[in-house]
């Protein structure tokens, strides 16, 4: 929204230099995008009178101009086909920058200087609206009202000589879309509370109801609907100070009917409609609901179908308007048109944003319908109006308004506990000084019982309903930088929830082990998204196709993220991503929302060199046990000691070579190396190694109980066996440890070796054992019955043979 | 037998220089050390040797033994630390082993600065879903349906009343639904809004949501508490001010701004020229949003506020793209070691 300086000024002068108002009216919740002066984009642009115009001598489309600035008279090269002698163009002198190349894709600014143009010389340039910014137009140059007196400024002749605020308007504050609202707010400022022109209207004998009758059969929706008429108008161009007031404000200029009733809407923030009364058949208007389906050409010329719910403003026969948020183009006025109705309503907040979303319509009436319009101000809009039309545009004014009103809606009163105020804002405040603070922004006492005060709230203030709005309108008129602040007045003790959480303790762990940690959208492409496995959550409207779909697992972000960085030449990599993966599940696992599983998951990747690179070591690039190397240390590190992984024999979704990962008897991931298939999916070269596990598995709530340190020595024996090359290590260590006695403290593999030295087929797995006694140091005797049973057990269960033992 | 123990002692001494790495010293080991090994083999022997020389063939077994027990750990110190002690390279100036150095996102840091200000100031950490019901993300906040303040937020949808929540707001709601008054807690975790992408907003980013409820908390103390935050966050000798704003959940609601710390205050591209950056949205929790978690707002009374962790780690560290963030370059994240 842009507010001018000049037009405020009109409610009640001040004198605040413009960037402390605004800095002060955004201390009162008004939010300033910019403040500029208009004047200084226009240096060096003056009114020429286009004296002679000649074909260039060398260029078909060029043509040559004289042109006449009052105190000189300049040849100017001119490539516009509209231009022609007798018009009065804008002319932009040698110096003057011109605020928008066309000829630049940026449409940065340039200086102009004398040229010569295919061997003319050119003195200056004639502009078009969009080279000054002022508008869109392209095609030609800008051609200016007849009585422009050459030599005028370019600022003089648009009454530039003013301040643009630009607002960003919070969806509470509808008032604030319009000069008068945000005069209000200065009146905090300045004491003075602001005044709209006056408006005396002289009418004619004959009543409206002669040729209008209003039908509302929407009431619900339609709670306030009135209109005149004015007979015998003359549609034209508006006066200068109007179109310079609209174009200042960033509105283009129509023609008068239309400039008025946008100039109203700007003044005081009552949308209006003027129809042409010769094409409301029968003379009459119907608020009423849309038949779904209609089609109804809005006065833009697009085309709309009509949604269900839609309220329209009809005539006898048809639809001549989508109710608040744009007129017709079967009824809108034009140059034929000598008879007008004015409409002033007030529509319900909420259709109005029902169906202006439907269409996908954002007007400037609809904004401020759909945030509420004041109910109270329909009136003097329409009285406004009506006088400018009559004072700009001449014509009859019929007798009486036509105001469909049933149920009138009042200003509302509010209750305030005094010392509720200071029970929320933690002030001292008294009743005077919160009476005089509202006061200023048009809240005003109207009774008093004990320490509650009643305030009576306009009705342009659609935000203030309850106690609490009006305690925001007085911290907010007091001052919330003079509300001193407090501490600790309410501190507790008390804290259901931890200070640190699982999810830190894992980034520590894995930050610590030299992984990188990694976030990625979690909103991907469908296919990937459906790589983990299961269905994937769709967007609804989505952005585009990369991200329609939100992801079931976090595996395919990080190989994009490694591919991403593969590609600019980081080959070694170490990541890892803690984030929620999403689906669909009808099963009975517990959700929050819907029949949508969420679970947050810890993913991990690994490609490239194992180690920095080093002198002393030739290196080399890691492999699936050093991801399964890192996974046992996170169990480890939240001694997890019931864990442990399971073969899968096949390739199981993105990885060969699969193991699963089970903590405390469930399953709770996987890890293995990227299938070439998928790594070919995402141009990925080198090997890659992922783990994803899930989050909830690492839990350590047991707080375990102290082990007392061991008196006894421990033994250490090494054994190896030669067994078949099949049997996996793991089963021969299980065989080990239910073999054995309690002695029996640790196991380990140290060596594991398949070559020449065994027959084919066979290999040998060597073990570290140590066994101790809480109770005795253990003999020679009880060592080697201790390691006797191991042997025979694993001799027995695996057909081993021991191949060494010391 | 004198002989071979002579002969023996050059095997190993021949033997040990091949040795290069564990493998090799434990073949060693066994070959000569161990109790079916070499020595032990010679040991044995020694039964059937003239009761006369054993004692001095004893003594050379003993030297043979103690002499390879000496090679074998010369060996196994020089191949375990090759730069200690007398087997060092000549060359120190050789770099050491170093292991690759791993590090949080610089979006994980922030937020742990954050929190650890707010744990130290008694708040407690929750969290909530990412996909959320229309219930939690906007009506029981007090967001109407069909209110333009919706479109506030612009919002990807799931289903029928489903979205990902477009703020961390919805954790106040579901925090309060499981909980009684007093709390303190913060509640961190990723947003996401369908805004055009670019160097300053991505359609995904994350926030730090605050909630305090308690008997007596008043606007007062919400100052209190976040100026103290942001005092201890960015420093002292910053001016900072509260400027009225809207949001649906809170009321009185405000922005906080600090001067900017790259210009003073004076002006500068990263403030817009303003002298001023805003860092935080805050206010006072309103009536309705206590009623819809069925807490009375005649006997509680409390704040909420909320920040963006990136647009904050942008400006710590001078970030201009937001999008880096989320293209996890190793490059990029590699600066952010801590």
């Amino acid at each position: 929204m842009r507010i001018l300086e000049r037009w405020l000024k009109q409610y009640g002068d001040f004198s605040i230099d413009p960037h402390e108002l605004a800095e002060r009216l955004t201390m009162l919740g008004l939010e300033f995008e910019s403040v500029q002066r208009l004047d200084t984009r226009y240096n060096g642009f003056v009114v020429g009178e286009v004296l002679t115009k000649e074909k260039h001598p060398r260029a078909d489309r060029l043509s040559v101009c004289t042109v006449g600035t009052g105190r000189e008279t300049l040849q100017v090269v001119c490539g516009a086909p509209n231009v022609a002698p007798g018009q009065k163009v804008v002319v932009g002198l040698v110096g003057a920058t011109v605020p928008r190349n066309q000829h630049d894709p940026s449409g940065a600014p340039f200086v102009l200087s004398r040229v010569a143009i295919r061997g003319v010389e050119s003195s200056g340039m004639i502009c078009s609206e969009s080279e000054l910014d002022m508008g869109k137009d392209s095609a030609g140059i800008m051609v200016l009202d007849r009585d422009a007196k050459p030599g005028e400024t370019l600022a003089s002749y648009f009454g530039l000589d003013d301040v643009a605020f630009d607002l960003e308007i919070t969806p509470n504050r509808p008032d604030w879309l319009s000069h008068m609202g945000v005069a209000r707010e200065i009146a905090v400022l300045t004491g003075t509370l602001p005044r709209l022109p006056r408006v005396k209207l002289k009418e004619s004998a004959e009543p409206v109801g002669k040729h209008l009758s209003v039908t509302v059969e929407e009431g619900e929706n339609c709670p306030r609907f009135a209109a005149r008429m004015i007979r015998g108008v003359k549609i034209g161009p508006s006066p200068r100070w109007l179109q310079n007031a609209l174009r200042n404000a960033g509105l283009r200029p129509r023609n008068n009917i239309v400039d008025i009733t946008n100039y109203v809407m700007y003044e005081c923030g009552q949308p209006l409609h003027a129809f042409d009364h010769a094409l409301l058949r029968g003379g009459r208007i119907v608020v009423r609901g849309a038949k779904e389906g209609t089609p109804f050409t809005t006065l833009d010329g697009k085309e709309h179908t009509l949604p269900a719910g839609a309220v329209m403003v009809c005539d006898g026969e048809r639809e001549v308007s989508i109710a608040g948020i744009m007129g017709g183009a079967n009824s809108e006025i034009s140059d034929a048109t000598a008879d007008i109705v004015i409409e002033a309503a007030y529509w319900k907040p909420s259709s109005i944003r029902k169906t202006a979303k439907l269409l996908g319509i954002s007007t400037d009436a609809s904004q401020r319908f759909e945030r509420g319009a004041d109910p109270g101000g329909v009136r003097y809009a329409l009285d406004r109006t009506a006088g400018l039309v009559m004072e700009l545009a001449g014509g009859v004014l019929l007798k009486g308004v036509i105001d469909v009103y049933p149920r009138k809606i009042r200003e509302r009163t509010v209750p305030l506990r005094v010392a509720r105020v200071n029970h929320v804002l933690g002030t001292k405040l008294k009743k005077p000084e919160i009476v005089r603070s509202l006061g200023l922004i048009g809240i005003s006492e109207s009774g008093v019982k004990g320490d509650t005060v009643k305030f009576r709230v306009p009705t342009f203030r659609v935000d203030v309903e309850r106690e609490i709005d009006i305690i925001e309108e007085v911290a907010r008129v007091y001052g919330y930088d003079r509300i001193e602040s407090g501490s600790g007045a309410t501190f507790s003790f008390r804290q259901p929830f931890p200070a640190v959480s699982r999810e830190q303790t894992l980034q520590e762990a894995m930050a610590g082990r030299g992984y990188q940690e990694a976030i990625t959208n979690s909103m991907q492409q469908p296919k990937k998204a459906a790589m983990g496995g299961a269905t994937p959550v769709r967007i609804l409207n989505p952005q585009n196709q990369d991200m329609a779909a939100l992801r079931t697992s976090l595996v395919p972000g990080l190989l994009e993220t490694a591919a991403r960085n593969h590609n600019a030449g980081n080959l070694t990599l170490r990541l890892f991503e803690i984030g929620h993966v999403f689906r669909i599940d009808d099963g009975p696992a517990p959700k929050l929302v819907q029949n949508y599983l969420e679970e947050e998951r810890l993913c991990l990747l690994l490609t490239g060199s194992s180690a920095p690179v080093h002198w002393s070591s030739p290196g080399r690039d890691v492999d699936l046990f050093d991801m399964k190397g890192d996974i046992e240390f996170l169990l480890a590190k939240f001694a997890l000691d019931k864990s442990r992984f399971i073969s899968y024999s096949t390739s199981k979704g993105l990885t060969d070579n699969t193991l699963g990962i089970e903590i405390q008897g469930s399953y709770a991931g996987y890890l293995g190396g990227i299938s070439k298939e998928v790594r070919g999916l995402f141009g990925l070269e080198r090997p890659v190694f992922v783990a994803e596990i899930g989050v909830e598995g690492f839990r350590r709530d047991i707080r375990k109980a102290y082990v007392p340190l061991p008196r006894y020595p421990k033994v250490k024996r090494d054994v190896a066996f030669t067994v078949d090359a099949g049997i996996p290590a793991a089963s021969l260590e299980a065989t080990i440890r239910e073999s054995a006695t309690e002695l029996l403290q640790s196991v380990e593999v140290f060596d594991v070796y398949q070559g020449e030295q065994l027959p084919g087929g066979k290999k040998s797995v060597a073990f570290t054992l140590e066994f101790m006694s809480l109770e005795r140091t253990l003999t020679d005797a009880e060592t080697e019955a201790a390691v006797g049973r191991v042997v025979a057990g694993v001799e027995k269960a695996h057909g081993a043979a021991l191949r060494s033992m010391r | 037998m004198h002989s071979e123990i002579t002969s023996l002692r050059e095997e190993a001494e021949n033997a040990i220089r091949t040795v290069t790495d564990a493998r090799g010293i434990d073949e060693f080991r066994v070959r000569f050390l161990a109790r079916k090994g070499s020595i032990a083999a010679l040991f044995d022997r020694l039964k059937t040797a003239a009761p006369e020389d054993r004692p001095a063939l004893g003594k050379m077994l003993n030297e043979l033994r103690s002499a390879v027990q000496q090679m074998l750990d010369e060996k196994s110190g020089a191949i375990q630390a090759p730069a200690s002690g007398e087997a060092a390279p000549a060359d120190l100036s050789l770099p050491g082993r170093r292991g690759f150095i791993g590090s949080k996102h610089p979006l994980t840091q922030t937020l742990d600065e954050i929190r650890a200000i707010f744990v130290s100031m008694g708040f407690g950490v929750a969290d909530g879903p990412e996909i959320e019901d229309d219930y939690h993300n906007f009506e029981a906040l007090n967001f109407p349906p069909d209110h333009p303040a919706r479109d506030m937020q612009d919002t990807f949808f799931l289903g029928p009343r489903a979205l990902l929540r477009t703020h961390t707001s919805p954790v106040q709601i579901r925090v309060m639904e499981e909980h009684q008054p007093p709390l303190r807690v913060i509640m961190p975790g990723k947003v996401y809004r369908n805004e055009a992408i670019s160097a300053r907003s991505y359609c995904m980013f994350h926030q730090v949501e605050g909630l305090c409820v308690d008997r007596g908390v008043t606007f007062a103390e919400l100052k209190g508490t976040l100026i103290e935050f942001i005092t201890r966050y960015y420093g002292a000798g910053l001016k900072f001010r509260f400027r009225p704003t809207f949001f649906p959940f809170t009321e009185p609601s405000a922005d906080i701004y600090i001067s900017c710390f790259i210009c003073g205050g004076k002006g500068c591209r990263l403030c817009k020229q303003s002298g001023w950056l805003e860092i935080l949205g805050c206010g006072m929790v309103d009536p309705n949003v206590f009623r819809s978690v069925g807490y009375d707002p005649e006997v509680y009374t409390g704040y909420a506020f909320g920040m963006g962790i990136d647009r904050i780690a942008m400006l710590r560290h001078g970030i201009d793209d937001i999008r880096l963030f989320f293209d996890n370059d190793i490059r990029f994240l590699n600066q952010f070691r801590q």
